[in-house]
């Protein structure tokens, strides 16, 4: 493992309300440049949210609104100057449910290009190939990239999603608990294709897996009721965490 | 309210185990040094076969350890409780085997062999025993200050150690002792010191499970 200390996202006194209601309260934190930031949490507790300010995906919650700031390559990506299409392409994301689009494979991974303009069928083809070979996807499917992406296993259409979001060269790739619906083996692939990843990209996950937040990740953020209560390396956060709320929601015994 | 019932009940079975092991362990000691001080063949012979009810503990203790593992993938403290009781073990049943030894020695005792009493090895005994059952009480009640106390003792048998090394040079200097004997009461002395040695590395695995780091000697 090699660590950064460069930061991809620098987030200062970051609130985030629905309405009234305070989802993410006052964090500060750092996340590092072709690092995986782990986020977990139980269920509610804003690590979703957060994740989903990174790219601005909360922008489309029509009562959700955002204070502190968000830098991004030390660029507030909630200024009114900030280009969310342009963001967007450059944070990717990957959802807990498979969500490829009702085409053929190809069509899914050149979507993106074809979105901004690329018509030229020598790059749009040497892009699809590259993003799928990436998605480790590529050997299983170049055989039938004309078939419908509907018919892939539960793990092939994240994979699939995955290269649809590499195919924009994104910096960043945002993953909402990308395993929580494939099998083991779906999973281990996935897992293995974040390892490789990293050595191109920033990857956030959000998990619910303990383990596989070990497994993929160089940092973790504990999130609980909007706060982050800890944040730091994995290894270290795994075996002795600094706060007891930490220790009884890794351990098990938190509620 | 708390979680995982199950796990901790499964838990606070090990420290049951692991003090039953420890239990068994002491009164070998104890028969091991009186049968060696008193020359009771039969009683050495019971020690030594009683040795294996400790193997069989850490046979037991290790497989609830790996099972535990399995099920619960355990981390932070967890994983550090159960990779120390996987260390402590050892330790324990090391510990199991120089009891066993003093108990050879005095098999292989001449039967004629006159004894020669040296306090400090009896010293040394409760010493190391003591030490044992201070690790162990630390691991059970997690008392951190208790653990360093084991830590410390050691210098005790240390000290004992010596003595015991004086008292049977001076003895053979002065032909109360032949040369054979001799042997056997530096071994036994040894043996008691090594036992002292892995209820310190018990008491560095308490630390350890407590801090998440290990911590050697205190020295004030």
């Amino acid at each position: 493992m090699t660590l950064t200390n460069e930061k991809a996202f620098h987030i200062n006194q970051l609130n985030l309300y629905y309405g009234n209601k305070l989802a993410l309260d006052n964090i500060d934190i750092d996340i590092y440049q072709k690092q995986v930031t782990a986020l977990i949490g139980p269920s509610g507790c804003g690590k979703s949210t957060f994740l989903r300010t990174l790219n601005r995906m909360n922008d489309l919650i029509s009562n959700c609104h955002v204070n502190g700031k968000i830098l991004y390559n030390e660029n507030d990506i909630y200024s009114s100057d900030s280009d969310v299409i342009d963001l967007r392409r450059r944070i990717g994301m990957v959802f807990q449910k498979p969500n490829p689009f009702p085409m053929s494979i190809y069509d899914n991974v050149a979507y993106g290009l074809r979105c901004q303009g690329v018509k030229d069928k020598a790059v749009l083809q040497k892009a699809v190939k590259k993003a799928l070979v990436d998605a480790a996807l590529y050997e299983e499917v170049k055989d039938r990239l004309k078939e419908s992406a509907l018919s892939l296993s539960g793990g092939q259409q994240q994979r699939l999603c995955i290269a649809r979001a590499i195919a924009m060269s994104p910096d960043v790739i945002l993953m909402d608990e990308p395993t929580s619906a494939l099998d083991p083996i779906a999973t281990a692939k996935i897992e293995d294709l974040i390892n490789d990843l990293k050595k191109d990209y920033t990857i956030i996950i959000v998990t619910h897996n303990m383990q596989q937040a070990l497994r993929v990740s160089d940092y973790t953020a504990f999130f609980l009721l909007g706060e982050i209560v800890e944040y730091g390396l994995t290894s270290e956060l795994f075996s002795h965490p600094k706060n007891p709320k930490t220790e009884d929601y890794i351990t098990g015994r938190f509620g | 309210m708390t979680y995982r019932t199950q796990f901790e009940k499964e838990l606070e079975e090990l420290k049951i185990d692991l003090i039953k092991m420890g239990d068994e362990v002491i009164a070998n000691i104890n028969d091991g040094l009186k049968s060696f001080l008193s020359m009771d063949g039969d009683l050495a012979q019971i020690t030594i076969k009683k040795d294996k009810i400790v193997n069989e503990y850490e046979k037991i203790i290790e497989k609830k350890c790996l099972q535990i593992i399995l099920k619960e993938q355990p981390v932070a403290k967890d994983l550090r409780l159960i990779t120390s009781v996987l260390k402590m073990i050892t330790d324990i049943e090391r510990i199991g085997d120089h009891a066993a030894d003093i108990s050879k020695m005095t098999i292989f005792m001449q039967e004629n062999t006159k004894p020669y009493h040296i306090s400090e090895m009896e010293f040394m005994t409760e010493a190391s025993k003591k030490m044992i059952k201070k690790a162990l009480d630390s691991f059970v009640t997690k008392d951190l200050d208790l653990a360093y106390e084991v830590i410390n003792d050691d210098d005790v048998v240390d000290a004992y150690f010596e003595q015991v090394k004086k008292t049977v040079a001076s003895a053979i200097r002065n032909n109360e002792i032949d040369a054979d004997y001799a042997l056997y009461l530096m071994m036994v002395a040894k043996y008691l010191e090594r036992i002292g040695d892995h209820a310190v590395n018990i008491g560095e695995w308490v630390i350890f499970s407590i801090l998440g780091e290990h911590k050697e000697k205190i020295t004030p």
